[in-house]
């Protein structure tokens, strides 16, 4: 929308760049501006990147397979069993109770075992005395069995096998509520562990259970959510901080742990949460509604105008035929209004101030939509090139890869380069696309900041097209060699060194969005005490702009009094005459 | 059985039909005080007569239970309501249906028609005012067409009563 100012606005802010301190020099920005050597030393920086990445994954998650679950699941439920000395079953239950902390378990149970005990019931001794009859009477169907038929819990309660296996098979029905399962006897409490449940019900039924069990694992745990990816059955195990909630899952979905939406950096949980919400809103068909529809003045039904002229007729049976601008019957117009395309009335009424307020009102609803739409718009396109950039991906993993290689006769290995450039477009696709959401949030009376902003989102996006360019149509020429070719090397070179810069831009990006673009804020502080520091700054050898432009000795005393040597840049105290560094002569 | 009384409901599977037929025996020779049950041939629905306990609010009353046993019972609870007029109680709706959590999420198939009674007289019992529930108006008007205590999510409002 407003694209041609913003160019200016860029230009402009170009100027500030070297006292910004925005982009560090190996940032090589400025090779968005020289077109053609890539002076990057890529392999380098690319393995840097990479041992980054990697510690930055260490530290921060951990992603789990189902045998990973498992094999945790275990560990804690022995470490709890070894420590208490109790059967791994009741373990279970303890750290199910506790939301699979075992130092939570261990905590309550050394601090007062009996309450512990009774409150999940793991009772130490059986309730109730049976007789020493042969033949029991079950609980639940009241028919009489052998001993040997006649299961119990802890408590001692005598059931059959049937009654148990339909009381348990019921529970693990009705869902995760089967783990902690009791003693069907009302009054007991006495729980009914993994090693009953076991023995009395099917194969089925106890895969089931299994499932519930490990699926607690992850939901009941503060620490492990699952990938909210549709089929993912992966886990993340989060120990980082809050300061950055992105994580990655093997199967590619990047996601907040935070609020699991869609790994959404440099924009908030809050913000995202607001713009999907704001998305989806009917606030926003509201909006649409009042800003491009007038009602009917006869019988009020909503009319969107598309196109033509002010002559309007409802749609039957109402029929009413009226005047877009003035709302009046169109009866009363022709050659007196003014014409049919111009109405006076409405004109005139204008003027006086009659259609003020709702005219207002609509005209306002009409700019914060077409402000939205602005940014909705550019989101939802960098999201469909996203998508693309991920088939394409993926068509380059399973197709072009092999036969680039053959082609020009190199192993996949060697062009890994060729992915690693598409993770990256696909990356800085997501990162553009949540730019726009933060653009939609930035404050309109933020001047500095939203042409700041705006420049390194306009810098960013030719960036990126620049290596998705590459990526997509420089490509293809060596696809569809014959053999392989002298300028592929050039190209390596080229691909590679875009990639890193890209990467490297992005994430500056990121950074800068993420600390609200504070460098804006501190840049008005900073040319202030420029002057102040300005000698010494300069005479640790910056860039010497200074002294080439300094005419006379009074630019080169700033206002502590120190002067700046010409030949030397150094700053010396007002006092003395010669320089201190190099012995030249104060000018 | 007639099958307008068990309108759409399966038949009791073998199971229920021995227990029942257990309850049914042990009922007869000890029936818990204050029930009365209705003889009929229909082993799915008992209606039952519950007097209220003397030196309470309900005494020298008289109400009607109505029990419907599921297929599976006692796996599954059975539904229990009271056949209008109900009592009037701050738990019991006018519609008859009841709000005891051993009705719904506590129920044990260890617990009996009879242990149900017990529970269901002791709430009258412990009763200290004649209302109906704060939300009666709105739950009735949402049960119309006939829908079952046992598809409601009940919230138990407190244990006291």
């Amino acid at each position: 929308m407003d694209s041609e100012d913003d160019m200016h606005d860029a230009n402009d802010v170009e100027s500030m760049d070297d006292d910004e301190g925005f982009y560090s020099d190996e940032m090589g920005m400025d090779y968005y501006g020289s077109d053609d050597d890539v002076d990057v030393d890529f392999g380098e920086d690319n393995e840097g990147i990479k041992r980054i990445e990697a510690s930055r994954a260490e530290n921060n998650f951990i992603i789990l397979k189902e045998s990973d679950i498992k094999q945790r699941q275990e560990e804690d439920i022995t470490s709890v069993s070894t420590v208490l000395s109790i059967s791994r079953a009741a373990s279970s239950i303890l750290l199910r109770y506790y939301n699979w902390s075992v130092s939570e378990v261990h905590e309550a149970w050394f601090a007062d075992e009996d309450k512990v005990r009774k409150t999940f019931g793991l009772l130490k001794k059986p309730v109730i005395q049976l007789t020493s009859s042969r033949e029991l009477t079950c609980g639940i169907c009241f028919e009489a069995f052998h001993r040997s038929s006649i299961r119990s819990a802890a408590c001692g309660h005598p059931f059959c096998c049937a009654c148990w296996e339909g009381y348990i098979r019921t529970s693990i029905g009705d869902g995760p509520g089967c783990l902690i399962l009791r003693c069907p006897d009302p009054s007991c409490g006495a729980a009914v562990g993994q090693d009953m449940i076991t023995m009395l019900v099917s194969d089925e039924d106890n895969r089931k259970y299994s499932r519930y069990l490990l699926r607690s694992y992850i939901e009941n745990n503060k620490k492990t959510k699952w990938c909210p990816a549709p089929g993912c059955e992966y886990a993340v195990n989060f120990v980082g901080d809050d300061e950055n909630y992105d994580v990655s899952c093997l199967c590619s979905y990047g996601f907040c742990w935070n609020c699991t939406e869609e790994a959404h950096r440099p924009v908030d949980c809050s913000t995202v949460s607001k713009w999907i919400m704001k998305n989806s809103a009917e606030s926003e068909n509201m909006n649409w509604i009042l800003a491009n529809s007038k009602p009917c003045p006869k019988c009020k039904r909503p009319i969107e105008k598309n196109q033509g002229c002010m002559h309007m007729t409802c749609t039957p049976p109402c029929k009413f035929e009226f005047c877009w601008l003035c709302l009046g019957a169109w009866s009363d117009h022709g050659e007196r209004t003014g014409g049919f395309y111009a109405c006076n009335r409405y004109e005139a009424a204008k003027q006086e101030g009659v259609y003020d307020e709702t005219e207002r009102r609509r005209e306002m609803a009409k700019n914060s939509l077409e402000r939205y739409t602005h940014y909705y718009e550019r989101w939802a396109s960098n999201q469909l090139s996203r998508q693309k950039a991920l088939a394409d991906l993926h068509q380059m993993r399973t197709v072009h890869m092999e036969k680039l290689s053959d082609i020009q006769r190199e192993p996949e290995s060697q062009l890994k380069f060729i992915t690693d450039a598409w993770q990256q477009i696909v990356e800085c696709r997501r990162v553009l696309k949540w730019t726009y959401a933060y653009g939609y949030y930035l404050p309109e009376h933020e001047h500095a900041k939203r042409q700041f902003f705006e420049y390194l989102q306009g810098e960013a996006e030719s960036g990126l097209e620049r290596l998705h360019q590459c990526a997509e149509k420089e490509l293809q020429q060596f696809l569809s060699a014959d053999g392989p070719s002298k300028e592929f090397i050039d190209f390596h070179t080229k691909l590679a060194g875009l990639t890193g810069v890209t990467k490297n831009y992005f994430e500056n990006l990121v950074s800068a969005l993420e600390n609200g673009l504070s460098d804006v804020d501190s840049q008005a502080t900073c040319s202030g005490s420029s002057s102040k520091n300005g000698g010494s700054s300069k005479a640790k050898g910056g860039k010497g702009k200074g002294t080439s432009r300094a005419g006379g000795s009074s630019k080169n005393v700033d206002s502590t009094g120190m002067w700046t040597c010409e030949y030397c840049t150094y700053a010396n105290s007002k006092h003395s005459t010669t320089c201190h560094m190099c012995h030249h002569q104060r000018r | 059985m007639t099958s307008s009384s068990a309108s759409g409901r399966k038949t009791l599977s073998k199971i229920a039909c021995n227990r029942l037929q257990k309850e049914l025996l042990e009922w007869q020779v000890n029936p818990p005080a204050g029930f009365k049950h209705k003889v009929t041939d229909n082993l799915q629905r008992w209606v039952i007569e519950v007097n209220g306990a003397p030196g309470t609010l309900y005494s020298n009353e008289t109400y009607q239970l109505q029990v419907d046993f599921p297929e599976h019972y006692p796996m599954e609870a059975p539904q229990v309501i009271f056949i209008p007029p109900a009592p009037l109680h701050p738990h019991i709706y006018s519609n008859g249906h009841i709000c005891l959590d051993i009705l719904y999420d506590s129920w044990s198939p260890a617990m009996t028609v009879s242990s149900i009674c017990i529970s269901i007289l002791s709430m009258l019992s412990s009763s200290t005012m004649k209302q109906r529930p704060e939300d009666n108006d709105r739950y009735v008007k949402n049960c119309r067409n006939g829908r079952s205590p046992k598809e409601t999510r009940w919230w138990f409002h407190d244990d006291k009563v």
